[in-house]
């Protein structure tokens, strides 16, 4: 009977531990496996704005022109362009002999086939679109040669040509297939070919050595979805995966993460910035003085180095310094608490006045910072209580509806890295995002900078705007939060993208 | 029976449609899946909107959306998945294998560990095995799963490196999260066991049985565990339909691809054919298991089958 029992323990036992059951390691030679958190759910390009999409996509498909890590415009697709028309039309002349991984050549009319896409009726369906409606036709000139007829000129455009709704796609495969095989099954020009796609599981390619840019050095190149962070750095350190990518890793495992000699923390400035945004319609802070003041009397290098293990810069503006727009001669206002209490005082607001701070309740990270927040402006005299939403609640329902405390999480960075796509949202009157103020001096400069083609003068202009929202303290700029990539050291060559258009042509593993 | 099964069916439909028109209803309350879509636009019109509502099928009134719904799925189709347009019968196609599994196999680790140690803390009532029993019984339900899940990570992946931290690869995947789940599940089946075994060693055909002499593995196993089978086979049902919802975190922690970790990605991108199709499918799984327990006990306890036919 006893010795029953014992069996019975042993075998409850062994079910448990199960013996050491081999686990694959993420490296058969060549094979390099990522981590994303979030998967797509298609892969076409005119789909999605998930920078997860990105991350995946700039290994499939390619653009006309192409924005690598060091977020300069080369070519791609197309070897040069001119702009004619006083920048109505632009001139691309195709790199000749590319061809799609399915063997189609890629030339004149793929270009036309897929700018009629976005723009027609399939592209309707989605969300890219919106991006690229500066453009009115694209016409064949000849087979390498395509002219983009503008509705007018869009300064930001040939950027916007790098990624996301314009990179180039297969018309035959399209049309033979059909759109919705192609969500699952994606064919691009790029340096690596689709190869299999599990919904909610990952996604696996491979190298293809007839890329126009040179056969890429990885012979394989998986992606897991992993959304829980915690998870996600499990795998890293046991080996199964080589490289977990933003937005994954919170600040506080860095530490777990460079404690382990196998692997590393690598960062990059990344577009995202953080900023408080100001009630500026009512309440104490629809005082210029009192912003002012709030700014002075939050200490946030402290922040920075504290809280985030000095794993941000401070701002001057709502932009960081990757971003057409930045004036790096512009300074953050300093942290002097002493004349932020003076400022409060010549306001007449009275010593424990209160202030609402909105924030995303799923950010653990901005949650801290926000507390520290809220201590400063206690040590100045306001007493600052934080709210916080379901994410989206807060940016579908609470901002855009005006319904916000004194103050409110704004998170923001385009992939385009131009700061109209901040400052034109945020300072405009009737945008989304500005749901209190309005300015007819900011409107006209917003407007000005849009219809210039001028690089030189419309940064001019962009960089005025940002001095000017700053003068007007429309919101206490933060920080800019780098881009956190946790890596095995066996990946050789790996640079950090600050925007999450990952390309691993030049990457090795060990 | 007939009758009886009828019944049953009627109740179980109605239930599924309940909880479905709710769902459908509720979610549309939380926000506007064009702008989560657009979320990262440059600058989105009102007019960009409204063309990505009218391909969603959005700009039409909740009825007509709902009676689409309920049209689709006598056809077993669900809809497509506003994220990129997969059919959400293939999604749930794929992930309610995944959650069966688990939900099955992590039954199977509590069941297998919760009634022989009921039935030892039953014949030893107030010994050390049944006080030992009891303690670690009552540790089990007090710390959370998830926190059970990380230990068991750290361990068998990180240190030792003999398990997969997550995903479902294998028969290797299956071993921590059905062991996290099944160790939490058997904390409260133990004691269920337990105060079965305990009422029914008073009846008199126990005593009978051993006055015949037989052994006492026979007494237990047979005679005793078949006739507390009854309220432990309803809880481990109305357990097993409970799971399928119920595994969330632990298909989240170990990036299980199920039904869960499906819910979670749809109500985060307001994902409505998706979620709805998935609460459908749950609803009717649960309902079903329900059914099936009532049923089984018709097949275990002819009492039962016998008022089925009155």
């Amino acid at each position: 009977m006893f010795l029953r029992k014992r069996v019975w323990a042993a075998l409850m036992l062994a079910a448990l531990v199960a013996g050491p059951l081999a686990t694959t390691p993420a490296g058969a030679a060549g094979t390099m496996t990522v981590s994303s958190p979030q998967d797509p759910g298609s892969w076409d390009p005119i789909d999605t704005f998930l920078v997860n999409w990105a991350s995946v996509a700039t290994n499939i498909y390619d653009g006309l022109t192409y924005r690598g890590p060091d977020a300069k415009l080369v070519p791609g697709l197309a070897t040069s362009w001119e702009e004619l028309d006083g920048g109505l039309r632009i001139r691309f002349h195709l790199r000749e002999g590319v061809v799609f991984h399915n063997g189609e050549p890629c030339n004149a009319e793929a270009v036309q086939f897929t700018f009629n896409r976005l723009l027609g009726e399939e592209g309707n369906k989605g969300p890219q679109r919106s991006n690229y409606t500066a453009i009115k036709a694209v016409d064949i000139i000849d087979a390498k040669t395509v002219d983009f007829q503008l509705n007018k000129p869009d300064p930001v455009l040939l950027t916007k040509l790098a990624g996301y709704g314009a990179m180039i796609v297969p018309p035959k495969y399209i049309q033979e297939k059909g759109d919705a095989h192609f969500n699952a099954n994606p064919v691009g020009t790029g340096p690596f070919k689709f190869v299999s796609y599990e919904p909610k599981v990952g996604i696996k390619l491979e190298a293809f050595p007839e890329h126009w840019g040179g056969a890429p050095k990885l012979d394989k190149l998986e992606y897991r979805f992993i959304s829980e962070p915690s998870t996600a750095v499990a795998e890293l350190q046991a080996g199964r995966v080589d490289l977990v990518i933003p937005p994954t890793i919170p600040i506080a495992m860095i530490s777990t993460i460079k404690s382990d000699p196998r692997l590393d923390i690598v960062t990059t400035a990344s577009p995202t910035v953080y900023a408080l945004r100001f009630n500026t319609g009512n309440g104490i802070t629809a005082k210029q003085e009192v912003r002012t003041a709030m700014i002075l009397g939050v200490d946030r290098q402290a922040i920075i180095d504290s809280v985030l293990g000095g794993q941000a810069a401070p701002i001057a503006s709502f932009q960081g310094k990757l971003s057409f727009g930045n004036d790096p001669q512009m300074q953050p206002l300093p942290y002097d608490p002493e004349k932020a209490k003076a400022l409060l005082k010549e306001a007449g607001v009275a010593p424990g006045a209160t202030v609402q701070i909105d924030i995303r309740g799923n950010d653990a990270t901005f949650n801290e910072v926000v507390q520290a927040v809220a201590s400063y402006l206690q040590a100045i005299g306001l007493n600052a209580t934080i709210k916080p939403y379901e994410t989206n609640v807060l940016l579908n329902d609470i901002i855009p509806a005006g319904k916000t405390g004194e103050m409110f999480q704004q998170s923001w960075g385009g992939w385009t890295l131009d700061f109209d796509n901040t400052a034109y949202l945020m300072y405009h009157t009737g945008e989304k995002w500005n749901p209190y103020d309005s300015d007819k001096e900011l409107d006209a400069m917003l407007e000005s900078q849009r219809s210039i083609t001028d690089r030189a003068e419309r940064e001019k202009i962009l960089q005025s705007i940002a001095r000017y929202a700053a003068e007007r303290a429309l919101e206490m700029p933060l920080y800019n939060l780098n881009a956190i990539f946790g890596v095995n050291k066996r990946v050789k060559n790996f640079t950090p993208v600050p925007d999450s258009r990952l390309r691993l042509t030049e990457v090795t593993v060990e | 029976m007939a009758g009886f099964l009828l019944r049953r069916l009627f109740q179980a439909i109605f239930v599924v449609l309940v909880v479905t028109l709710v769902v459908a209803f509720a979610i549309r309350l939380t926000g506007d899946p064009a702008l989560m879509l657009t979320q990262g636009a440059g600058s989105v019109t009102e007019e960009d909107l409204a063309r990505i509502r009218e391909a969603l099928g959005l700009n039409q009134p909740f009825f007509v959306q709902y009676g689409n719904f309920l049209l689709g799925i006598l056809h077993l189709d669900f809809g497509r998945s506003f994220l990129g347009g997969t059919p959400v019968a293939m999604l749930i196609g794929k992930a309610l294998p995944a959650t069966l599994m688990l939900a099955f196999a992590s039954m199977l680790v509590s069941i297998a560990i919760s009634i022989p140690l009921g039935i030892k803390a039953a014949i030893s009532r107030g010994k050390w095995p049944d006080q030992t029993i009891r303690i670690l019984s009552l540790v089990g339900l007090s710390f959370p799963n998830f926190w059970l899940a990380i230990m068991l990570v750290l361990l068998f992946s990180i240190f030792l490196r003999w398990l997969p931290p997550s995903g479902m690869e294998g028969f290797t995947s299956f071993i921590m999260p059905a062991t996290t789940i099944g160790v939490i599940l058997t904390a409260y089946n133990v004691r269920l066991v337990r105060a079965s075994m305990l009422e029914t060693m008073q009846f008199q055909y126990i005593m009978v049985a051993r006055a015949k002499g037989l052994s006492e593995n026979v007494v237990l196993y047979k005679h005793a565990l078949r006739n507390c089978a009854i309220p432990l086979i309803t809880y481990f049902g109305l357990q097993f339909g409970g799971l399928l919802g119920g595994i969330v975190v632990i298909e989240r922690v170990f990036n299980w691809p199920g039904l869960g970790t499906l819910a979670l990605d749809a109500v985060a991108g307001r994902d409505y054919p998706v979620l709805q199709g998935v609460i459908t499918v749950l609803s009717m799984l649960i309902v079903g298991v329900n059914l099936l327990v009532d049923i089984a006990y018709g097949l275990i306890d002819p009492r039962i089958r016998m008022e089925g036919r009155d």
